[in-house]
């Protein structure tokens, strides 16, 4: 981590470990711009890339175009031997716990690595969905007021349909209790005028009448006591001559 | 050779200049501080998570009040467990084999409890050194006895950390020098030497976490007596 540090500030100031959050204000010194942090850079997504756990990638990519592919580690191997034969490193007992503990070491993260990795990535995991949950119940929530919104706007439209069923059941209303009047109106005048009609009929009855008896009487007024005495002989005579018939019938 | 097993406990000094403070300090560098953004990377997220389920479970039996040592009991946890772990590295200074250091953290700290408790409620810590239901005619004795073990418990703390952590250093010296001296006249019995530097090896770093651990977890339970 150091070594990429010495070695990346030494080509560009915008390196990455800690001193790239404060470099915004390295590229402003002389406050020729305007302080801004946004847009922010993005973070890379991954650590840098190292080879064998230990050596940054960029050693590697530096040493390439002179040395090639195995540049590195000749230079490696040619520094450890250095090391050994100029006896600037002396190999004691010292060196056998070094390789005992470096050898657990090695064991333990190449053993549990990937699993603290996803252990680590896993807690990430959970604190981001927490956001996201809270992010999606407050979306759901509100396409929900949205939807509900809308309903009531359609329940708005249906409104005036009901006003109008109603304003026809009122003037149904009205029409009918009109009709009633009216026809109670019409029976009341029929009635009067019913009246009136038997009152003329009852008049020309009472007419005919009166003319009828005075007709009778007259008539037999003028009816004369010879006429009577006539009449009652004819009668008689009729009423025999009957008897004679009905006897004759009789016995026949 | 018996000089130079305990040279690795000498103070460190380059031209007579202590390097002591670099390494304590140097540590620090190993954990980075928290980022400006949310969601931090693994190691970040790992150095949390460790903090957060070691302090609750520390601080799970003490009531609030005690909870204001919760820093402090962190710090110390993480300060002692880097400076063990790192010492298991070859050529490697570990502080904490050092007396003095061990009692500068014990005995403050110690006292801290001590005062505290006699300062908010003293009876209640007088009453600490009779344990209930003993029998009357030990009662003299016995609160004796428990005033010297109280009076131990700094040194106890400080003693039990330099002594498990120079011992294992030193056992690890005397196996490797072993095996590197039979390495090439008797092989085999280099090879099972070097089998035990082994697990020596994986002993030191278990004992390197678990004195630490125990150190913190000794403090948290004089906190609770006394807060």
């Amino acid at each position: 981590m150091m070594s990429r540090l010495v070695i990346l500030s030494a080509n560009s100031l915008k390196g990455s470990g800690p001193f790239g959050a404060g470099l915004v204000h390295a590229s402003r010194s002389l406050h020729t711009s305007s302080q801004s942090r946004a847009p922010v850079p993005p973070l890379p997504e991954t650590g840098g890339k190292v080879r064998h756990g230990i050596f940054p990638e960029e050693i590697f990519q530096l040493l390439y175009p002179k040395t090639g592919v195995t540049g590195p580690y000749m230079l490696g191997t040619g520094l450890i031997t250095y090391l050994l034969s100029k006896e600037l490193y002396v190999i004691n007992n010292e060196t056998l716990s070094a390789i005992c503990i470096f050898s657990v070491i090695i064991y333990g993260v190449k053993k549990f690595g990937p699993s603290v990795a996803a252990f680590a990535d896993k807690l990430n995991e959970e604190k981001l969905a927490k956001a996201q949950e809270v992010k999606d119940l407050a979306m759901s929530g509100l396409t929900q007021a949205i939807e509900n919104e809308k309903k009531e706007q359609w329940r708005v439209e249906g409104r005036a349909m009901l006003f109008d069923a109603k304003r026809n059941n009122v003037a149904m209303l009205l029409e009918t209790n009109y009709r009633e009047r009216l026809h109670m109106v019409t029976n009341e005048i029929k009635r009067r005028l019913d009246y009136q009609i038997a009152l003329q009929h009852l008049n020309r009855r009472l007419e005919q009448e009166h003319m009828i008896n005075w007709v009778e009487k007259s008539v037999i007024g003028s009816i004369t006591p010879q006429q009577e005495k006539e009449s009652i002989a004819k009668c008689i005579a009729d009423l025999k001559m009957l008897a004679k018939n009905t006897q004759a019938k009789a016995t026949v | 050779m018996t000089m130079n097993l305990f040279n690795q406990f000498l103070s460190p000094t380059f031209l007579g200049l202590p390097l002591i403070a670099i390494a304590l300090m140097a540590p620090c560098l190993l954990y980075p501080s928290p980022a400006p953004w949310w969601q931090s990377n693994r190691w970040m997220t790992l150095q949390n998570w460790f903090i957060g389920s070691f302090i609750k479970q520390i601080l799970s039996p003490i009531n609030t009040k005690g909870h204001s040592w919760a820093l402090l009991l962190a710090t110390l946890m993480v300060f002692l467990i880097t400076l063990n772990t790192l010492g298991l590295l070859p050529y490697t200074f570990t502080p904490t084999t050092q007396l003095s250091l061990n009692m500068a953290f014990a005995v403050p700290l110690w006292l801290a409890t001590v005062i505290m408790g006699f300062r908010n409620s003293p009876t209640h810590a007088l009453g600490h050194l009779l344990p209930e239901g003993t029998p009357t005619p030990l009662v003299p004795i016995l609160i004796i006895i428990e005033s010297i073990s109280l009076l131990i418990r700094p040194l106890a703390l400080g003693v039990r950390l330099t002594a498990n952590l120079t011992a294992g250093h030193l056992l690890i010296q005397l196996v490797s020098s072993a095996a590197f001296s039979l390495l090439l006249s008797q092989t085999t019995a280099a090879s099972l030497a070097v089998g035990l530097l082994l697990l020596l090896t994986i002993l030191e770093i278990a004992v390197a976490m678990i004195q630490a651990y125990v150190f913190v977890l000794l403090l948290s339970l004089y906190l609770q007596e006394n807060v």
